[in-house]
């Protein structure tokens, strides 16, 4: 039998090698130099565990698409109607101010309603802000969009144009694909397992050495 | 070295390839360094040179980039490798003679590879630039002969253990083959659209995690407990840091993608994976500063540990900014900026080039059995290196941010030109500085080939550098 194939799982995270293989390792691990070189048998420091257990959760943590992703249609949505209001539209149209001043001042009207009402897209908002200018150039699109009936939660702002989200989620019943990203999607369900077979192949790697609890000693071949 | 090519493999002396590989990295690096620091100065004075059309700046950064890569690191991990691996095995190299061959074709290609770009002959994807030609005598002369030496070197080593440095090696060749020929699939099928852009990030990322930062930390396993005569704080911690580098550096390509029509799903995956990368610099940096235990005075008074720990405490901002700087928040501002300028300089000049530099230092003295000509040229050169290195860093970090402020928030590109301005001055400077220092390398290792005083059998180079 060959020494690869001695193991133990009555105390799987002490050792996974028999007294016969942990014998062979320490004997190969004190009488061979490599190229002067000697190895200590020393653990991971528990400090550096704890690193490495937060490494992960915040792997995990910081990777959810709160940020960085490009804005929904649906947050401009109420924009849109308070635009075609009879208060903004005099504010548009009031001959007395230049164009750009039209524009902000209407903007701010419309910020400053919006901000009377709760709303699930205040941070997006707050991380997207919109000008009159693109308002004006998406708010045919959004209004078509309105007009079939689909959710605008599905289409991204992308320059001046509205696109179907990339985003790949669940066949919905009418076999079209979920566009609306959640804070959880399978790629962080593929880096579960990814990581948990991680560990498991780590520990069944270094459980096969000699305890930590050894140490060898260098002088036999140095 | 022509008298080697045609020697029988008993005639030539063992280190003969090292030795070349490693003056030859040294040349290709005063080139590559350069030829960015002539880069730098056309960011930095645009209009100081509007001579010939080959030396625009769309040709000089792909030859730089190719020159610094193909030419000082990889070459510096071949002149490495091909002294470590037989060493670490109580060997000698497999065969002296290949790697003679192989060290001349890869000249003779770099070369060519160089002045194809130069004229303009390119596949036009970042870092995969080559044509497919080129890309097949990379694989097949250049890189392929230097895995064989490296594997069959493993194959007849005469201990029944693999030292840590010797594992990433034999595994990182092989997965540079792989990786080589896979992420070039583009130019062998003409892949095009999103195809393409994952194929070239994804070989651009491995090449970075499978060749470049592996076998830059598997030197430094070699370097510290050579020279301070420690043992390797842990072997454990040395599977730890394999297996991470494997698992969790081979999968995040995607993250260089984040704001493409990727699927969202592998965006997450790979942003996630991005973080864990983490995982194998945490321990790789633990076990090597462990290593240091009591032997922290060398860090000073050692030319060799002064360039390894430099470059193992840059690998900390390294995986700190690699690790956070592709997750969708942090990406969505730095993306497409200087800070990426940065971080690539970060691991290649810093990281990288520091601990290169200690395994060519360290093995020329080695092999020609001379003592360092100067001790006062070497750490001249370290200092100019890092002093380079770090007005580098940090002014290219700066007009990053500069850069991403103005991104969000639509500021006028003229006005970020101006506004980065004095920073492109520092990042002159400081590539200036890098590639005086080089100059500098160059003179000193050949002094020490030519005057060095001879190092008797027994003794390393290290115990007699104040040795007058």
């Amino acid at each position: 039998m060959s020494w690869n194939e001695h193991w133990r799982f009555d105390r799987p995270l002490f050792s996974l090698a028999d007294d016969e293989m942990d014998k062979q390792s320490k004997y190969v691990w004190e009488h061979e130099s490599l190229g002067g070189i000697a190895e200590n048998n020393n653990p991971l420091p528990r400090p550096v565990i704890g690193l490495l257990l937060l490494t992960y959760f915040t792997a995990m943590a910081i990777t959810f698409p709160l940020y960085g992703q490009r804005p929904n249609a649906a947050i401009y949505a109420d924009y849109v109607a308070l635009m075609n209001s009879t208060e903004v539209q005099k504010v548009l149209n009031d001959k007395t101010i230049s164009h750009a001043q039209a524009d902000k001042e209407a903007m701010a009207l419309i910020e400053e309603a919006l901000a009377h009402f709760d709303s699930p897209y205040a941070f997006q908002r707050a991380q997207h802000p919109i000008d009159m200018n693109k308002l004006r150039a998406i708010a045919p699109e959004i209004v078509e969009l309105q007009t079939k009936g689909v959710d605008l939660r599905e289409y991204n702002v992308i320059g001046n144009h509205l696109y179907k989200a990339n985003f790949e989620g669940n066949i919905k019943p009418n076999g079209e694909r979920e566009r609306i990203q959640p804070w959880w999607d399978k790629g962080y369900q593929i880096a579960v397992w990814w990581f948990i077979i991680f560990c498991l192949a780590v520990i069944i790697a270094v459980k096969r050495l000699p305890h930590f609890s050894w140490q060898p000693d260098h002088s036999i071949a140095h | 070295m022509l008298k080697y090519l045609f020697a029988k493999e008993s005639e030539i002396p063992q280190g003969t390839t090292a030795i070349f590989f490693g003056i030859s990295s040294i040349c290709w690096f005063i080139i590559g360094t350069g030829l960015g620091s002539f880069n730098a100065a056309k960011l930095a004075f645009p209009d100081w040179y509007h001579g010939l059309y080959w030396l625009q700046f769309g040709h000089m950064r792909q030859v730089h980039v190719h020159a610094v890569i193909f030419g000082w690191i990889a070459m510096a991990f071949a002149a490495s490798m091909m002294y470590i691996t037989p060493a670490l095995g109580n060997t000698k190299l497999w065969s002296e003679k290949l790697g003679v061959w192989n060290c001349l074709l890869y000249n003779v290609g770099l070369c060519l590879a160089l002045a194809l770009l130069w004229s303009g002959v390119t596949s036009g994807r970042e870092y995969s630039d080559h044509i497919w030609p080129i890309d097949l005598y990379i694989a097949f002369v250049m890189v392929l002969p230097w895995c064989v030496n490296v594997w069959m070197t493993i194959i007849h080593r005469r201990t029944q253990g693999i030292y840590t440095s010797n594992w990433f090696f034999a595994a990182c060749m092989f997965m540079t083959v792989i990786v080589f020929l896979v992420g070039n699939l583009p130019e062998f099928f003409h892949l095009t659209g999103l195809n393409e852009a994952y194929m070239t990030w994804w070989f651009a990322h491995n090449i970075l995690g499978l060749l470049i930062t592996p076998v830059a930390a598997a030197i430094t396993y070699y370097i510290v407990p050579k020279i301070t005569g420690n043992p390797l704080y842990s072997h454990r911690v040395g599977h730890l840091h394999f297996w991470s580098i494997v698992v969790f550096y081979s999968t995040p390509a995607a993250h260089h993608l984040m704001s493409s029509p990727l699927p969202e799903w592998l965006k997450s995956f790979a942003s996630v994976e991005g973080v864990l990368i983490l995982v194998p610099a945490i321990a790789y940096v633990c076990n090597i500063l462990l290593t240091m235990q009591g032997k922290w005075s060398m860090f000073v008074n050692n030319v060799e540990i002064k360039f390894t720990i430099t470059g193992v405490l840059l690998a900390i901002p390294l995986n700190m900014q690699g690790g956070f700087q592709q997750t969708r928040a942090i990406n969505w501002y730095i993306h497409g900026t200087g800070w990426i300028v940065a971080h690539a300089h970060l691991a290649l000049l810093g990281f990288s080039t520091f601990a290169e530099a200690a395994a060519v230092y360290y093995g020329l003295q080695v092999l020609l059995r001379r003592k360092l000509y100067s001790l006062s040229l070497a750490n001249l050169h370290f200092w100019t290196l890092l002093i380079g290195f770090s007005l580098y860093w940090t002014s290219m970090t700066i007009a990053g941010l500069i850069q991403g402020a103005a991104k969000i928030y639509e500021v006028p590109y003229v006005d970020v030109v101006i506004a980065e301005h004095p920073y492109m001055i520092v990042r002159w400077l400081g590539g200036t500085l890098v590639f005086l220092g080089n100059i500098v390398w160059l003179y000193n290792m050949y002094m020490t080939a030519r005057y060095g005083d001879e190092v008797p059998a027994g003794r390393q180079p290290a115990e007699l550098a104040y040795v007058r």
